[in-house]
Protein backbone atom coordinates (compact mmCIF):
# COMPACT_ATOMS: atom_id res chain seq x y z
CA UNK A 1 0.00 0.00 0.00
CA UNK A 2 2.75 2.32 -1.34
CA UNK A 3 -0.30 5.23 -1.65
CA UNK A 4 -2.06 4.41 1.26
CA UNK A 5 -1.36 7.83 3.05
CA UNK A 6 -0.92 10.90 0.09
CA UNK A 7 -4.41 8.80 -1.28
CA UNK A 8 -6.07 9.52 2.29
CA UNK A 9 -4.91 13.40 2.52
CA UNK A 10 -5.74 14.06 -1.22
CA UNK A 11 -8.36 11.80 -1.99
CA UNK A 12 -9.67 11.81 1.09
CA UNK A 13 -10.98 15.06 0.55
CA UNK A 14 -13.02 14.02 -2.29
CA UNK A 15 -14.19 11.09 -0.70
CA UNK A 16 -14.05 11.89 2.34
CA UNK A 17 -15.43 9.51 5.42
CA UNK A 18 -18.73 8.94 3.23
CA UNK A 19 -19.34 5.86 1.64
CA UNK A 20 -20.52 7.66 -1.48
CA UNK A 21 -19.18 10.67 -3.42
CA UNK A 22 -20.48 14.11 -1.83
CA UNK A 23 -19.83 15.43 -5.66
CA UNK A 24 -21.51 13.41 -6.98
CA UNK A 25 -24.84 13.36 -5.20
CA UNK A 26 -24.81 17.10 -4.95
CA UNK A 27 -24.88 17.18 -9.29
CA UNK A 28 -28.02 14.36 -8.93
CA UNK A 29 -29.58 16.50 -6.19
CA UNK A 30 -29.01 19.58 -8.50
CA UNK A 31 -31.02 18.37 -11.32
CA UNK A 32 -33.49 16.93 -9.30
CA UNK A 33 -34.37 21.01 -8.39
CA UNK A 34 -33.66 22.67 -11.39
CA UNK A 35 -36.47 20.93 -13.61
CA UNK A 36 -35.08 20.32 -16.97
CA UNK A 37 -31.29 21.89 -17.04
CA UNK A 38 -32.60 24.77 -14.71
CA UNK A 39 -34.88 26.77 -18.19
CA UNK A 40 -37.11 27.40 -15.69
CA UNK A 41 -37.19 29.18 -12.01
CA UNK A 42 -34.23 29.93 -10.02
CA UNK A 43 -32.28 26.66 -9.17
CA UNK A 44 -32.40 25.79 -5.66
CA UNK A 45 -29.08 26.30 -3.95
CA UNK A 46 -28.23 22.73 -1.88
CA UNK A 47 -26.33 23.15 1.72
CA UNK A 48 -22.85 21.10 2.38
CA UNK A 49 -24.90 19.26 4.60
CA UNK A 50 -27.10 17.82 2.68
CA UNK A 51 -25.05 15.60 0.36
CA UNK A 52 -23.87 14.53 4.08
CA UNK A 53 -27.48 13.51 4.76
CA UNK A 54 -27.57 11.87 1.38
CA UNK A 55 -24.05 9.94 1.64
CA UNK A 56 -25.50 8.28 4.98
CA UNK A 57 -29.29 7.83 3.46
CA UNK A 58 -28.47 5.94 0.06
CA UNK A 59 -26.63 3.60 2.33
CA UNK A 60 -29.44 3.24 4.49
CA UNK A 61 -31.71 2.99 1.28
CA UNK A 62 -29.18 0.52 -1.11
CA UNK A 63 -29.09 -1.78 2.02
CA UNK A 64 -32.43 -1.79 2.58
CA UNK A 65 -33.33 -2.33 -1.12
CA UNK A 66 -31.12 -4.87 -1.28
CA UNK A 67 -32.35 -6.94 1.67
CA UNK A 68 -35.18 -7.35 -0.01
CA UNK A 69 -34.76 -8.22 -3.30
CA UNK A 70 -32.53 -10.86 -1.38
CA UNK A 71 -35.36 -11.96 -0.04
CA UNK A 72 -36.85 -12.80 -3.79
CA UNK A 73 -33.74 -14.56 -4.60
CA UNK A 74 -33.79 -16.91 -2.01
CA UNK A 75 -37.71 -17.01 -2.54
CA UNK A 76 -36.54 -18.19 -6.18
CA UNK A 77 -34.47 -20.56 -4.72
CA UNK A 78 -31.19 -18.59 -6.21
CA UNK A 79 -28.53 -17.65 -4.66
CA UNK A 80 -27.93 -14.77 -7.05
CA UNK A 81 -29.07 -11.54 -7.38
CA UNK A 82 -31.23 -10.36 -10.27
CA UNK A 83 -32.90 -7.32 -11.82
CA UNK A 84 -36.24 -8.92 -11.83
CA UNK A 85 -35.41 -9.75 -7.62
CA UNK A 86 -34.93 -5.74 -7.30
CA UNK A 87 -38.19 -5.61 -9.30
CA UNK A 88 -40.00 -7.89 -6.72
CA UNK A 89 -38.10 -6.07 -3.92
CA UNK A 90 -40.14 -2.83 -5.31
CA UNK A 91 -42.94 -4.67 -5.48
CA UNK A 92 -43.29 -5.92 -2.29
CA UNK A 93 -42.17 -3.10 0.18
CA UNK A 94 -44.70 -0.12 -0.13
CA UNK A 95 -41.52 2.54 0.58
CA UNK A 96 -40.61 1.46 -2.51
CA UNK A 97 -43.39 2.58 -4.64
CA UNK A 98 -41.72 5.55 -6.40
CA UNK A 99 -39.51 3.54 -8.40
CA UNK A 100 -42.54 1.08 -9.83
CA UNK A 101 -42.17 3.32 -13.42
CA UNK A 102 -38.56 2.69 -13.11
CA UNK A 103 -38.29 -0.96 -12.52
CA UNK A 104 -41.29 -1.57 -14.76
CA UNK A 105 -39.97 0.32 -17.71
CA UNK A 106 -36.81 -1.72 -17.36
CA UNK A 107 -38.62 -4.89 -16.29
CA UNK A 108 -39.80 -5.41 -20.30
CA UNK A 109 -36.47 -4.93 -21.50
CA UNK A 110 -34.83 -6.96 -19.68
CA UNK A 111 -36.96 -9.59 -18.50
CA UNK A 112 -36.14 -12.23 -21.12
CA UNK A 113 -33.15 -11.98 -20.19
CA UNK A 114 -33.13 -12.54 -16.92
CA UNK A 115 -33.35 -16.00 -16.56
CA UNK A 116 -30.04 -16.55 -17.46
CA UNK A 117 -27.82 -17.19 -14.15
CA UNK B 1 -13.60 17.38 -7.72
CA UNK B 2 -12.01 14.26 -8.39
CA UNK B 3 -14.97 12.04 -10.02
CA UNK B 4 -14.37 8.29 -9.58
CA UNK B 5 -14.90 6.68 -13.16
CA UNK B 6 -18.08 5.51 -12.95
CA UNK B 7 -17.41 2.70 -15.55
CA UNK B 8 -20.63 0.84 -16.09
CA UNK B 9 -18.44 -2.53 -16.06
CA UNK B 10 -18.62 -2.65 -12.73
CA UNK B 11 -15.53 -4.39 -10.79
CA UNK B 12 -12.41 -2.50 -11.80
CA UNK B 13 -13.52 1.12 -11.89
CA UNK B 14 -10.72 1.73 -14.78
CA UNK B 15 -12.34 2.57 -18.14
CA UNK B 16 -14.03 5.95 -17.91
CA UNK B 17 -15.79 4.85 -20.91
CA UNK B 18 -19.47 5.44 -19.87
CA UNK B 19 -22.39 4.54 -22.01
CA UNK B 20 -21.41 0.99 -22.82
CA UNK B 21 -23.04 -0.84 -25.45
CA UNK B 22 -26.23 -3.68 -24.52
CA UNK B 23 -26.56 -1.75 -21.27
CA UNK B 24 -30.66 -0.37 -21.35
CA UNK B 25 -29.58 3.24 -20.44
CA UNK B 26 -28.38 5.77 -22.16
CA UNK B 27 -30.64 7.06 -23.81
CA UNK B 28 -33.64 9.52 -22.81
CA UNK B 29 -31.28 11.85 -20.99
CA UNK B 30 -29.83 13.83 -24.09
CA UNK B 31 -26.02 14.15 -23.46
CA UNK B 32 -25.71 13.94 -19.74
CA UNK B 33 -23.27 11.89 -19.28
CA UNK B 34 -23.39 8.82 -16.90
CA UNK B 35 -21.78 10.11 -14.24
CA UNK B 36 -23.64 12.75 -13.50
CA UNK B 37 -26.63 10.69 -13.36
CA UNK B 38 -25.44 8.13 -11.22
CA UNK B 39 -23.33 7.32 -8.42
CA UNK B 40 -19.92 5.07 -8.89
CA UNK B 41 -21.27 1.17 -9.21
CA UNK B 42 -18.39 0.15 -7.26
CA UNK B 43 -19.69 1.91 -4.24
CA UNK B 44 -23.09 0.29 -4.96
CA UNK B 45 -22.11 -2.78 -5.10
CA UNK B 46 -19.80 -2.32 -1.87
CA UNK B 47 -23.15 -1.17 -0.01
CA UNK B 48 -25.40 -4.09 -1.77
CA UNK B 49 -22.67 -6.84 -0.75
CA UNK B 50 -22.69 -5.80 3.11
CA UNK B 51 -26.38 -6.47 2.44
CA UNK B 52 -26.70 -10.11 1.65
CA UNK B 53 -24.99 -13.14 3.43
CA UNK B 54 -21.53 -13.79 1.77
CA UNK B 55 -22.65 -16.84 -0.30
CA UNK B 56 -25.08 -14.60 -1.91
CA UNK B 57 -23.59 -13.12 -5.37
CA UNK B 58 -25.06 -9.74 -7.09
CA UNK B 59 -25.63 -10.26 -11.11
CA UNK B 60 -23.98 -6.62 -13.01
CA UNK B 61 -28.12 -6.21 -13.89
CA UNK B 62 -28.87 -5.96 -10.42
CA UNK B 63 -26.15 -3.63 -9.79
CA UNK B 64 -27.32 -1.16 -12.48
CA UNK B 65 -30.86 -1.10 -11.25
CA UNK B 66 -29.94 -0.42 -7.73
CA UNK B 67 -27.72 2.53 -8.75
CA UNK B 68 -30.68 3.49 -11.18
CA UNK B 69 -32.97 2.98 -8.14
CA UNK B 70 -30.87 5.57 -5.82
CA UNK B 71 -31.00 8.20 -8.13
CA UNK B 72 -34.21 8.17 -8.20
CA UNK B 73 -34.11 8.37 -4.46
CA UNK B 74 -32.08 11.34 -4.43
CA UNK B 75 -34.90 13.11 -6.54
CA UNK B 76 -38.15 12.10 -4.83
CA UNK B 77 -36.69 12.93 -1.72
CA UNK B 78 -35.23 16.47 -3.07
CA UNK B 79 -37.85 17.47 -4.93
CA UNK B 80 -39.58 16.94 -1.87
CA UNK B 81 -37.50 19.22 -0.13
CA UNK B 82 -37.44 21.55 -2.72
CA UNK B 83 -41.03 21.89 -2.61
CA UNK B 84 -40.69 22.74 1.03
CA UNK B 85 -38.15 25.85 0.27
CA UNK B 86 -40.67 27.05 -2.09
CA UNK B 87 -43.29 27.03 0.17
CA UNK B 88 -41.33 28.74 3.13
CA UNK B 89 -39.48 30.90 0.19
CA UNK B 90 -35.80 29.69 0.87
CA UNK B 91 -33.27 29.67 -1.44
CA UNK B 92 -31.28 26.36 0.07
CA UNK B 93 -31.88 23.05 0.60
CA UNK B 94 -30.64 22.11 3.73
CA UNK B 95 -30.12 18.66 5.68
CA UNK B 96 -32.96 19.68 7.83
CA UNK B 97 -35.38 19.58 4.87
CA UNK B 98 -34.04 16.30 3.82
CA UNK B 99 -34.72 14.81 6.83
CA UNK B 100 -38.32 16.03 6.69
CA UNK B 101 -39.00 15.44 3.34
CA UNK B 102 -37.81 11.44 4.11
CA UNK B 103 -40.37 11.19 7.20
CA UNK B 104 -42.64 12.84 4.67
CA UNK B 105 -42.79 10.56 2.35
CA UNK B 106 -42.40 7.10 4.65
CA UNK B 107 -38.50 7.45 5.07
CA UNK B 108 -39.11 8.13 9.12
CA UNK B 109 -36.90 5.10 10.11
CA UNK B 110 -33.70 6.69 8.76
CA UNK B 111 -34.43 9.98 10.41
CA UNK B 112 -32.53 8.70 13.70
CA UNK B 113 -29.59 7.04 12.53
CA UNK B 114 -29.13 10.16 10.32
CA UNK B 115 -29.80 12.49 12.70
CA UNK B 116 -26.47 10.38 14.62
CA UNK B 117 -24.74 11.42 11.32
CA UNK B 118 -25.38 14.64 10.72
CA UNK B 119 -24.46 15.74 14.59
CA UNK B 120 -21.12 13.60 14.25
CA UNK B 121 -20.57 15.78 10.70
CA UNK B 122 -21.88 18.94 12.79
CA UNK B 123 -19.36 18.35 15.94
CA UNK B 124 -16.46 17.23 13.14
CA UNK B 125 -17.59 21.19 11.54
CA UNK B 126 -17.93 22.86 14.71
CA UNK B 127 -14.52 21.34 16.02
CA UNK B 128 -12.50 23.24 13.15
CA UNK B 129 -11.65 26.87 13.05
CA UNK B 130 -13.68 26.97 10.02
CA UNK B 131 -16.76 28.54 10.15
CA UNK B 132 -19.54 26.07 10.98
CA UNK B 133 -22.03 27.82 8.62
CA UNK B 134 -21.52 25.43 5.75
CA UNK B 135 -21.83 27.06 2.63
CA UNK B 136 -22.95 26.10 -0.62
CA UNK B 137 -21.09 23.29 -2.09
CA UNK B 138 -17.13 24.47 -0.35
CA UNK B 139 -18.15 21.37 2.78
CA UNK B 140 -14.84 21.57 4.47
CA UNK B 141 -14.16 17.73 3.89
CA UNK B 142 -10.72 18.10 5.23
CA UNK B 143 -11.54 18.23 9.05
CA UNK B 144 -13.67 15.19 8.39
CA UNK B 145 -10.22 12.73 8.64
CA UNK B 146 -10.34 11.82 12.37
CA UNK B 147 -14.15 10.91 11.45
CA UNK B 148 -14.38 7.63 11.20
CA UNK B 149 -12.21 6.86 14.37
CA UNK B 150 -14.03 8.61 16.75
CA UNK B 151 -17.40 6.96 17.42
CA UNK B 152 -17.60 7.80 20.74
CA UNK B 153 -18.44 10.93 20.57
CA UNK B 154 -22.12 10.75 18.88
CA UNK B 155 -23.53 9.25 22.56
CA UNK B 156 -22.95 13.31 24.25
CA UNK B 157 -24.05 14.59 20.89
CA UNK B 158 -27.55 13.29 21.31
CA UNK B 159 -28.44 15.30 23.99
CA UNK B 160 -28.09 18.12 21.57
CA UNK B 161 -29.21 17.05 18.92
CA UNK B 162 -32.75 16.45 20.22
CA UNK B 163 -32.64 19.47 21.24
CA UNK B 164 -32.17 20.95 18.25
CA UNK B 165 -34.84 18.91 16.58
CA UNK B 166 -37.34 19.22 18.50
CA UNK B 167 -40.37 21.32 16.77
CA UNK B 168 -39.04 20.14 12.85
CA UNK B 169 -41.67 17.88 13.04
CA UNK B 170 -39.98 14.89 11.77
CA UNK B 171 -41.77 12.26 13.43
CA UNK B 172 -45.14 12.62 12.21
CA UNK B 173 -47.32 9.16 12.74
CA UNK B 174 -47.71 8.52 8.98
CA UNK B 175 -46.31 4.98 9.12
CA UNK B 176 -46.87 2.52 6.60
CA UNK B 177 -46.18 -1.24 6.38
CA UNK B 178 -43.20 -0.57 4.99
CA UNK B 179 -41.13 -2.94 7.25
CA UNK B 180 -37.28 -3.51 6.68
CA UNK B 181 -37.29 -6.82 8.67
CA UNK B 182 -38.05 -9.89 5.89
Amino acid sequence: MRLARPYTVAVGRAAGPHALPLARIKKIMKRSTAGDGGAGGESRMISGEAPVVFSRACELFVAELTRAAWAATLEGKRRTVHREDVAAAVRDVDLFDFLAALVVAHGDAAGCQGALD
Amino acid sequence: MADAPASPGGGGGGGGSHDSGGSPRGGGYGGVREQDRFLPIANISRIMKKAIPANGKIAKDAKETVQECVSEFISFITSEASDKCQREKRKTINGDDLLWAMATLGFEDYIEPLKVYLQKYREMEGDSKLTSKSGDGSVKKDTLGPHTGTSSSSAQGMGQQVAYNQGMGYMQPQYHNGDISN
